[in-house]
């Protein structure tokens, strides 16, 4: 099926508009030069959440999956989800960036997130491998320099380094295996792979090397066991906004790529990538969770919980099925509302306490009822707990396991939910149990944070209430990641 | 095929031959008398002084990157040039779009005091 023009164009308004957007915020940026520039934050949320409107408006997904552009890009409701929930991101972490004058004084933090936004967009609806390594280069650069940010501070110089020392080796190695697939098929365009792969019936051996290269470039942007090393490092060093930025917004587009060319691209290999995919979920889950539950810093702990989510979410991509993909999807949603509200409580906390220990949190459900009662919800929302989003996430990628005869793969989930749970209790254990000697003085909150947090709580139990909706918007999505 | 690179091949051989033979003979036949002079290192009749490997002003990396961008417009540019009897409207818009786009990142560099030398 082809567009015609105006559909394309309409198609591309979000990007566009990021675009735009962008263009907007440097240049207030060089306008005005002084105190104005704090409200940049305001102006890159606000942006993104017209433009969230924007797509639901121009760029709704056709009932059929549409190649525009020339096959670069896929018109589908799994580009459709991913883009809202990266913008969603993107504007939330602009609010949890408003007081850190470090950040938000520069247009460029912003202007960088914004494109950083953009290449994730692309990603989630690139058709063409071209166009999904560019993308995935669009989103990475700008990404090594936000970690990167605050050049005085050492930690974060480090994170930057480190960052893009990973990504630039993994990067080379997924382009390699890239590369093989384009000389197995001879075409770059996602959707044909299978077809000429099996047409010229490629030896089994040389696309499972592909395969692993492939994994390697992926396994590192969803932050998987063996490729995790980077994590709590760069989450550690990195300012607290960009940090959940990296673990939700950039861990998604991950997973969407990942889906999207392993599905297609490997199809002459199935029962190959679902061990593969199932073993590296295992020892995701296994090993981010136990390396979380000795850390006392609270960035670590939650970079090594973040790895251990991405193996809860790969076990819905090891079932292979549509149902498996969409509670992937879903996972990642709640993933990204629960964990972006993790890492505000954390920036909050870090910018008033000056902490980012464990200690830090002592007492503070007395300085700040509110900020623990929502450090409670997303830490048991992480730890799977109904009524919350996380729980319904990880119902879905277990019973995905389960239908697709993988039930061990479940049970080891399980299993890790409950030792994850431990370490989520020690934080809320110091938030609530533990007294200190600053109990009486209140936390001050600004206004963008408390509209941030609550967007987020919000969110989180909506999405553990009421799944319906957002449960048929992953179905589609994971329908048309499954397609082709 | 294989015959073209047979030729290649006798080439490089040829060509790694001649160069070492040369070198080898010249070592071996030559005069060696060495005197503090002679093996003094010689750059355009100057005493070297300090080190070889010197700290370069980070500023020419700005200019550099700079003129990169305006470098790579150029090349882009061209093949818009050359298919300019075919076009529509649609295609100089775009064109008109990147070159606003980079000028804007030009004023950017500007304000930002990145073609100032300091």
């Amino acid at each position: 099926m082809t567009a015609d023009f105006a559909t394309m164009l309409s198609a591309v308004f979000p990007e566009i508009g990021l675009v735009v957007l962008m263009v907007v915020v440097l240049g207030l940026d060089l306008l005005w030069r002084d105190e104005r520039v704090r409200r940049l934050g305001w102006i890159t949320a606000a942006g993104c959440l017209f433009l969230v409107v924007l797509s639901l408006v121009f760029a709704l997904p056709p009932a059929e999956p549409l190649l525009i552009w020339g096959g670069m890009l896929r018109l589908d409701a799994a580009g459709f989800v991913f883009r809202i929930v990266f913008l969603l991101g993107a504007a939330l972490t602009a609010l949890f960036s408003l007081g850190q004058d470090d950040l938000q004084k520069h247009g460029e933090y912003y202007g960088l997130m914004l494109v950083s936004t953009l290449g994730m967009s692309l990603m989630a609806s690139a058709a063409d491998l071209i166009m999904l390594y560019l993308a995935i280069e669009l989103t990475s650069i700008p990404l090594y320099v936000l970690a990167g940010f605050r050049f005085r501070d050492d930690k974060s110089v480090e994170a930057g380094i480190k960052y893009l020392l990973f990504g630039a080796m993994t990067s080379a190695v997924m382009l390699y295996g890239l590369s093989l697939l384009y000389g197995f098929s001879g075409t770059t365009q996602i959707a044909e792979l299978a077809e000429q792969i099996d047409r010229h019936s490629v030896p089994v051996s040389l696309l499972v090397i592909s395969l692993v290269l492939v994994l390697v470039g992926f396994g590192f942007k969803v932050s998987a066991v063996p490729f995790h090393f980077w994590a709590p490092d760069v989450y550690e060093g990195a300012p607290t906004p960009v940090a959940g930025y990296l673990s939700t917004a950039s861990k998604a587009a991950g997973f969407a790529v990942l889906m999207r060319v392993i599905l297609t691209g490997f199809w002459a290999v199935t029962p190959i990538w679902m061990d593969l995919i199932a073993g590296l979920a295992i020892v995701s889950m296994t090993v981010g969770n136990l390396l979380a539950l000795t850390q006392t810093n609270i960035k670590r702990l939650l970079a090594y919980s973040s790895i251990a989510q991405a193996g809860y979410i790969l076990v819905g991509v090891a079932a292979g099925t549509s149902f498996g993909m969409s509670g992937a999807v879903y996972y990642l949603m709640a993933y990204l509302l629960t964990n972006l509200v993790a890492f505000g409580v954390v920036s909050v906390v870090g910018q008033r306490v000056g902490s980012d220990d464990l200690s830090a949190y002592a007492g503070l459900s007395r300085r700040a009822p509110a900020v623990a009662l929502i450090l409670l919800i997303s830490m048991l929302s992480l730890g799977g707990i109904p009524p919350f989003a996380g729980f319904v996430g990880k119902v879905l990628v277990f019973a995905a396991a389960v239908e697709a005869g993988r039930w061990w793969l479940a049970l080891i989930g399980v299993i890790n939910s409950i030792v994850a749970l431990y370490y989520y209790l020690i934080v809320l254990k110091s938030a609530y149990l533990l007294r200190s000697e600053d109990e009486q003085k209140p936390l001050q909150l600004m206004a963008g944070w408390r509209v941030a947090l609550l967007v987020c709580v919000t969110g989180v139990l909506v999405l553990g209430v009421v799944i319906a909706p957002w449960f048929e918007w992953a179905g589609k999505a994971g329908w048309a990641l499954s397609i082709y | 095929m294989l015959a073209d690179w047979l030729y290649i091949g006798i080439f490089l051989i040829i060509s790694l031959f001649l160069p070492s033979v040369a070198l080898i003979v010249a070592g071996i036949l030559g005069p060696k008398k060495p005197n503090p002079v002679k093996n003094s290192t010689y750059e355009c009749g100057v005493e070297t002084f300090g080190e070889s490997l010197t700290q370069f002003k980070v500023q020419y990396y700005l200019y550099a990157l700079v003129f990169l961008v305006f470098d790579v417009e150029a090349i882009f540019l061209y093949p818009w040039a050359v298919a300019y009897q075919v076009q529509t409207v649609f295609y100089v818009v775009e064109a008109i779009i990147f070159v606003l786009i980079l000028l804007f990142a030009l004023w950017y560099a500007w304000r930002k005091g990145a073609l100032e030398w300091v």
